[in-house]
């Protein structure tokens, strides 16, 4: 059987097409591409690297052992021996009084003399203490920090620092990130700081953010998509709004400063920080929503108008319920940058220390970046613990909206 | 040969003219430019009533935006101006007292690409009638609406479905359904079968017969054999001049100016 021209014979085939000379460029056209295919990828495993690297840091850097003296007993009771359904608290309490050699009810019926113990003590779950997992304890304010080891270091040499501890000292296991940390408030003792404050001042600001900037944000889209004429005043205004998104944050402080906490003498309250990140995201927001009202197809507002809608029943029943997976996306992204914003905010007023949670947009404040950076320069070397929880939580707070942002993008996305 | 001039101050050649009387929408001397350019020139064009009139031409000789001329779409594009009147019942469309959304509920169309609305079936038919405030029985419109596309039976079970789960075909008997629905007397039709294969095709075109016995319908078409089938007056334009107008059947088989013979017998355009 003779091989016809349209099935070459096996020794062709495996040859290829054209002369040796075309094939050998081929391969090293190849061998080129493949090698720049390696080069970009290069960026995207460092970058990797990069961000697990940062969360293993951050995690493990809000993890030490902790050498104390506990001022009163320093006891410690299993989980089982605590955990009381529906009072937990009250049981801890009454067992460490009847430990130290106090009536329980002398201090437990009386609301004056309970709510100074509160205030001393806080019943914890400790997650390693003397060599044992997850012990209740009812530590003391005043409890006396002896040492401070970091997580790999503290589980090298456990053994040496238990050999080493004196008569009435513990090694415990401080996770600082933990329930307590978001019900404790700014102090100057490590063990006693928190986030409390600072997070509901976050989110007080970035509420009322929304409620600014989201109205002025997609109303200035939806003007100068659907409205604006095309002249020069129209092209000046957004031309100027893309410069804005770049302008640094400092400079809306300033602006913040001036006209919102002198001119408005709002002073350093929730609404005046609330204003200032508004302006600063509202150039994004107007972006972000003008793309998606632009990405709405034509076809879609020519049928509307075809049917005898007024130019706002198309705005408002066509465009804009397909642009929102488009304008929330925007939105939550810019308010992501707020949210770690801090330089505008040193400028308009945030406290470092504020005794009570902001109630109000009238309330001074403080907010969760303010807060990091007033921990990372104290001086008190636990403090970097602390700075580190609040750094997580801020991460989480950020990934939170992220997720939001995705699902919202997911659940609004239209095909056409 | 497609850019062949047409001779200055060209008089339509016109077969048996519409008596005013059948009229439904009547140009007289329309003129339209886009900025600068001229798109249509003084084109005189009237519209029996109940019948399908075609209008046929080479891309860009002006046929869609006289179409979008009749229900003022034309107004949605900047820098556009308009010179003649468009008599609809007697009344003057460009008249500065006629609001041209008044105009697209009396006048619907349907556009080349099946553009149904990220909505429901229904949503998709109730829309118009939403828009102007309809107060009466919206299942029972939708279901006759649907079922004046011939629709119906194909999506009675998935009306609270997307429209853009429909086929392309069903998609645009959808968007001619909703064209419907807000009971104009006119359906202007741009290309309305060239993204559809030929079966869906050939469902719009007998549509468009069955629904002329309520509604005049406009259609602009590049497919020759479409215009003989389904209409019963054709109109031959060539950039921005209307060159002839007449029975289907005579600017098919017996035009009268050379430019129409041309262009039917696919020898132009």
């Amino acid at each position: 059987m003779s091989a016809s021209p349209r099935q070459p014979s096996d020794a062709a085939a495996r040859a290829g097409f054209g002369t040796p000379e075309e094939r050998a460029r081929l391969k090293r056209r190849k061998r080129i591409g493949r090698a720049f295919q390696a080069l970009t990828a290069i960026p995207v495993v460092l970058a990797l690297a990069l961000i697990v690297t940062l969360f293993v840091d951050v995690i493990t850097d809000t993890v030490s052992w902790q050498v104390v003296e506990p001022e009163e007993s320093g006891l410690t009771w299993s989980f089982a021996e605590g955990a009381r359904l529906g009072g937990t608290w009250e049981h801890l309490v009454r067992l460490e009084l009847e430990a130290r050699g106090e009536e329980p009810a002398t201090v437990l019926d009386d609301p004056e003399e309970r709510r100074k113990f509160r205030l001393r003590n806080r019943v914890e779950l400790l997650w390693w203490v003397d060599g044992r997992p997850f012990r209740w304890a009812v530590t003391n304010s005043r409890d006396d920090t002896v040492d401070d080891v970091g997580l790999f270091r503290g589980l090298r040499e456990r053994h040496e620092i238990l050999a080493g501890l004196e008569d009435g000292q513990q090694l415990r296991l401080n996770p600082w990130f933990d329930a307590a940390f978001f019900r404790k408030n700014a102090s100057r003792t490590p063990m006693m700081a928190g986030l409390q404050n600072a997070l509901i001042g976050t989110l007080w600001v970035i509420g009322l953010v929304i409620l600014i900037a989201l109205p002025i944000g997609v109303g200035t889209a939806v003007y100068l998509e659907e409205y604006a004429a095309d002249n020069r005043l129209t092209r000046f205004i957004e031309v100027n709004i893309r410069n804005l998104a770049g302008v640094p944050s400092i400079v809306y402080g300033i602006l913040g400063l001036y006209a919102f906490v002198r001119l408005m003498n709002l002073g350093p309250t929730v609404l005046a920080a609330a204003l200032t990140l508004a302006l600063l995201i509202l150039p994004v927001v107007v972006i972000a929503s003008r793309e998606a009202i632009k990405a709405v197809p034509s076809t879609l507002r020519q049928a509307s108008y075809g049917l005898g809608a007024t130019k706002w029943q198309t705005v408002s029943r066509i465009v804009l319920p397909n642009a929102v997976a488009g304008i929330v996306t925007g939105v939550i992204l810019a308010v992501a940058r707020a949210i770690g914003e801090t330089a505008p905010l040193l400028l308009v007023g945030a406290a470092a220390f504020i005794p009570r949670a902001p109630d109000g947009p009238l309330s001074t404040y403080t907010v969760i970046p303010i807060q990091i950076y007033s921990w990372v320069a104290e001086n008190d070397r636990e403090f970097a613990h602390v700075a580190s929880a609040g750094i997580l939580a801020l991460l989480i707070v950020l990934i939170l909206l992220y997720v939001a942002a995705f699902w919202m993008r997911r659940r609004f996305e239209r095909s056409w | 040969m497609a850019s062949q001039t047409v001779p200055e101050g060209h008089v339509t050649v016109r077969t048996d003219p519409v008596p005013a009387e059948e009229a439904v929408v009547a140009l007289h001397d329309m003129s339209l430019w886009y900025g600068d350019f001229q798109a249509l020139h003084e084109v005189s064009l009237t519209v029996p009533k109940n019948r399908v009139t075609a209008l046929i031409g080479a891309s860009g000789c002006g046929k869609s935006t006289l179409l979008r001329c009749v229900n003022r779409m034309n107004d949605l594009v900047p820098g556009v101006r308009v010179e003649g009147r468009l008599a609809y019942e007697g009344v003057d469309l460009y008249d500065g007292a006629v609001d041209p959304v008044e105009v697209r509920r009396r006048v619907g169309m349907v556009f080349q690409k099946p553009n149904p609305f990220p909505k429901s079936v229904y949503d998709n038919v109730a829309f118009g009638p939403r828009l102007h405030g309809y107060q009466g029985d919206m299942d029972a419109l939708v279901e006759k609406s649907l079922k004046s596309a011939a629709l119906w039976d194909e999506v009675q079970d998935k009306l609270r479905q997307s429209g853009l789960g429909l086929s392309g075909g069903q998609q645009q008997r959808l968007c001619i359904a909703r064209a419907m629905a807000t009971d104009p007397d006119v359906i202007l039709m741009d290309e309305p079968t060239s993204a559809l294969d030929p079966i869906a095709t050939d469902r719009i075109e007998e549509l468009i017969h069955e629904i002329k016995r309520d509604y005049t319908v406009i259609i602009v078409t590049h497919n020759m054999q479409q215009a003989g089938r389904v209409s019963d007056r054709t109109a031959f334009m060539h950039l921005g001049v209307l060159i002839e107008e007449g029975p289907t059947e005579q600017i098919f088989t017996n035009p009268q100016h050379e430019m129409t013979e041309r262009y039917v017998s696919g020898r132009f355009g």
